[in-house]
């Protein structure tokens, strides 16, 4: 078996207006947390579409763990939470789990043990209720959500994708998430997820892939991705913050070609032929006070801001997720 | 994958078949059609000579016992053993009659008393008119009961007048005639009379019923899978050709056992219900010839005729469940659907609505041409196969045509549903259903 869990090759979507996805190609590692960042409307939701063969591409190939991915007994090792979650309203619990799991090619008996230790594990079993013989419209939001990450892992896919996992969690939940998540990866289990918000991200993944108007802008281990961005970063706090001419020499184009300003933090990034130094000697002179003055490398939330850019974000927002 | 298709099936009809509403109509809908064939046979019995005439005074001027003939004709059709009771016979001289129908008339209007009297003179001996006065005066089944058990009895004291055996008079009396009518048209024999003509309405409404009941469910429950979202979860296990196969598998099957356990239980209400009833009526052929039909539409239909509806529902209903699918899956709400549906609607009444020339005149060209039309055969059919005779070839050529309409039915569903299940947002233009179709 191939050691790419997803390897997806020149996939083109086109859609009656617009194109969803261009000439995109990317590998994600077998037990990798990969995270596909793009701002709303980039083309991830399509490009997941595909990798689940919901849709059909119009152009290239896509293949899971070696094999195409049009391949059933590929497709049940999948396990896939979408942006918009829903199940059976009116079902039981119990049956709606055991049917999405049988879909999946799981017996009955088993999924009924498995059944019973993710409910006890997501405490929707106690003593006073077992919410497994209750009806889906009886459970709270919370719990709902529960059921379905639920029916996403019950048959124990070797890929587990996340659309959006966290929008609409509580932080209890989104706990619940990241912990699965990392036994999952300990398991030796590929997991992608979806997501615009780049901490998540940043704390999570090994791998990123930033996609925006359907192109991917950028991809590979996220450690690396943030050495190729280089140390021209700046982390810099200041007491009482840029009053005086403090905020003009960080203005100075010459020295800061981008400057994030959260009032008492600044994160730059140094103009090309500048020198730290020279910054640092400038912002003393100028008597700032400062508490922090450090050398780093760039966010997530940064690289990823230089590479799509605002531009990005506006035009993609017109079109399908 | 034909394994997945079972399972969705298996959930479709496990959740429908354990709901309220499935058991409500299942057990109410032939509780209904048994109550509309029951009752007016119950009611043709209740009102017959048993209970009404029990209580009527017969005031014989004619002096030749035609009143104690009447009696004995009326009682017959009783079944009670209460001899008590019966038509009071009243020998009168005909110069008294005037006073005996004044007394009878104050009885008549005392409460809980006669129902009515008879009044016999020699105008009825010769055969011109006798007269009655009574409560139940305005049943028309009623006085024509009286009508003939006094033509009877006129006919036997006359025969007897005339010298016949009076043996054979009684013989006479007792006989019972029940005409069966038999329908035959150019092709042959076919069904019996009115009675195929009830079959073949009941057969009708039932699979249309059916099919609409169904059709509609598997586009609810398409609806129900698109606006929960919980379609995609499903589709990223199944293929949507599959999905909607299995759907339509577990909701036919549904359909299948609802139409099986009406004709059960239907069955079996008319057969244990209507023997109590006809012997309650006694040996007289109390059955009036409106109930006769009825309590035999069931036994008109023939196990062969039963057989072949089947097929066609089956048909019919794979040709517009899948139709109702692809409506359900082009829209976001149950409004919306109801609109989308109407040209699915309008394809199944247009059919339908042409029931009662088919039931007039079951070859004519019309009935033949939609009882080949995919769309209507399967209901247009069945009803005309209750009617007349149909050639096993047009009945074999007639389900090839529909099983290709289902087929073609399908296709055209199956690429609207993929498209249409993951697309929110408007309800989509002709032209783009179009596209959808082509780019699937």
């Amino acid at each position: 078996m191939s050691d790419l869990a997803i390897d997806i090759r020149n996939v083109v979507k086109r859609y009656e207006e617009h194109v969803a996805v261009r000439d995109l190609s990317l590998q994600v590692p077998r037990g990798s947390v990969y995270g596909l960042l793009g701002p709303n409307g980039a083309g991830k939701t399509t490009t997941i579409r595909m990798i689940l063969d919901i849709i059909l591409p119009d152009e290239g190939t896509i293949t899971l763990f070696g094999q195409p991915n049009t391949s059933v007994a590929v497709l049940d090792q999948l396990g896939y939470l979408p942006e918009e979650r829903g199940l059976y309203k009116k079902m039981q619990v119990r049956r709606v789990l055991t049917f999405l799991a049988e879909l999946k090619g799981l017996k009955p008996t088993e999924a009924a043990r498995r059944i019973d230790q993710w409910l006890d594990r997501f405490g929707l079993i106690t003593p006073e209720k077992d919410w497994g013989e209750a009806k889906v419209d009886e459970l709270s939001r919370g719990m709902q959500q529960k059921v379905q990450f639920i029916s996403t892992l019950l048959h124990d896919p070797e890929l587990v994708i996340l659309d959006e996992p966290f929008s609409g969690l509580d932080p209890i939940n989104a706990q619940a998430l990241k912990d699965a998540v990392l036994e999952l990866k300990q398991r030796g289990k590929t997991v992608i997820f979806s997501t615009h918000v780049m901490d998540n991200a940043e704390r999570m993944c090994d791998s990123v892939c930033i996609i925006a108007n359907g192109r991917k802008v950028l991809d590979g281990n996220l450690a690396e991705v943030k050495r190729e961005a280089g140390t021209r970063n700046v982390a810099l706090a200041l007491n009482g913050g840029a009053h005086n001419g403090v905020g003009e020499i960080l203005r100075d184009t010459r020295l800061v070609s981008k400057l994030d300003d959260t009032n008492n933090f600044f994160e730059l990034e140094l103009a090309p032929a500048a020198d730290a130094q020279v910054l640092l000697r400038r912002l003393v002179d100028a008597g700032a006070s400062i508490e922090r003055f450090e050398l780093v490398q760039p966010s997530l939330h940064q690289i990823f801001l230089q590479r799509v850019g605002a531009s990005g974000v506006e035009t993609g927002m017109s079109g399908h997720g | 994958m034909a394994n997945k298709i079972l399972i969705v099936a298996k959930r479709e009809y496990l959740e429908r078949v354990r709901s309220r509403a499935f058991v409500i109509m299942t057990l109410l809908v032939p509780a209904l059609m048994a109550g509309v064939i029951l009752v007016p046979t119950y009611m043709a019995t209740r009102g017959g000579v048993s209970a009404s005439f029990r209580h009527i005074r017969i005031l014989d001027a004619t002096g030749a016992g035609l009143g104690d003939r009447v009696s004995t004709v009326l009682a017959a059709d009783t079944t009670s053993k209460d001899t008590t009771s019966g038509p009071f016979v009243v020998a009168v001289a005909p110069g008294q009659l005037a006073a005996a129908e004044s007394a009878a008339v104050r009885d008549v209007m005392k409460p809980k008393s006669l129902t009515g009297y008879l009044v016999l003179d020699d105008s009825t001996l010769a055969g011109k008119r006798a007269r009655y006065a009574g409560r139940n005066a305005s049943s028309v089944t009623e006085m024509e009961k009286l009508e003939s058990a006094v033509k009877q009895s006129v006919m036997m004291v006359r025969l007897e007048h005339e010298g016949v055996n009076k043996q054979t008079i009684d013989e006479l009396a007792k006989s019972k005639l029940e005409l069966s009518s038999e329908r035959l048209t150019e092709k042959g024999r076919g069904g019996s009379g009115p009675s195929g003509l009830f079959a073949g309405v009941i057969i009708g409404l039932m699979l249309l019923m059916a099919i609409i009941v169904h059709g509609q469910n598997v586009m609810r429950g398409v609806l129900e899978e698109k606006t929960s979202r919980v379609a995609e979860v499903v589709i990223s296990s199944i293929k949507p050709e599959s999905l909607l196969a299995g759907k339509v598998l577990g909701v036919g099957g549904v359909g299948l056992t609802q139409i099986v356990a009406w004709i059960g239980i239907g069955g079996y209400l008319v057969t244990f219900f209507m023997p109590l009833l006809t012997k309650n009526a006694g040996a007289g052929g109390a059955m009036s010839a409106g109930a006769a039909p009825t309590a035999m539409a069931f036994a008109g239909i023939s196990p062969g005729v039963l057989g072949i509806s089947i097929a066609y529902f089956l048909l019919g209903f794979v040709f517009y469940a899948t139709l109702f699918a692809a409506a359900g899956s082009m829209v976001n709400s149950e409004q919306e659907a109801q609109q989308a549906v109407m040209p699915v609607m309008l394809l199944l009444m247009s059919g339908w609505i042409f029931v009662s020339p088919v039931l007039i005149n079951p070859n004519s060209t019309l009935a033949v041409v939609l009882s080949w039309l995919p769309w209507s055969s399967p209901i247009i059919m069945p009803i005309r196969m209750g009617l007349a005779a149909v050639s096993p070839l047009s009945v074999i050529g007639s389900l090839a045509v529909g099983f290709v309409g289902s087929c073609a039915a399908v296709w055209l569903a199956a690429r609207i549903y993929r498209v249409g299940m993951l697309m929110y947002g408007k309800k989509p233009s002709f032209a783009e259903l179009a596209k959808w179709i082509r780019y699937a």
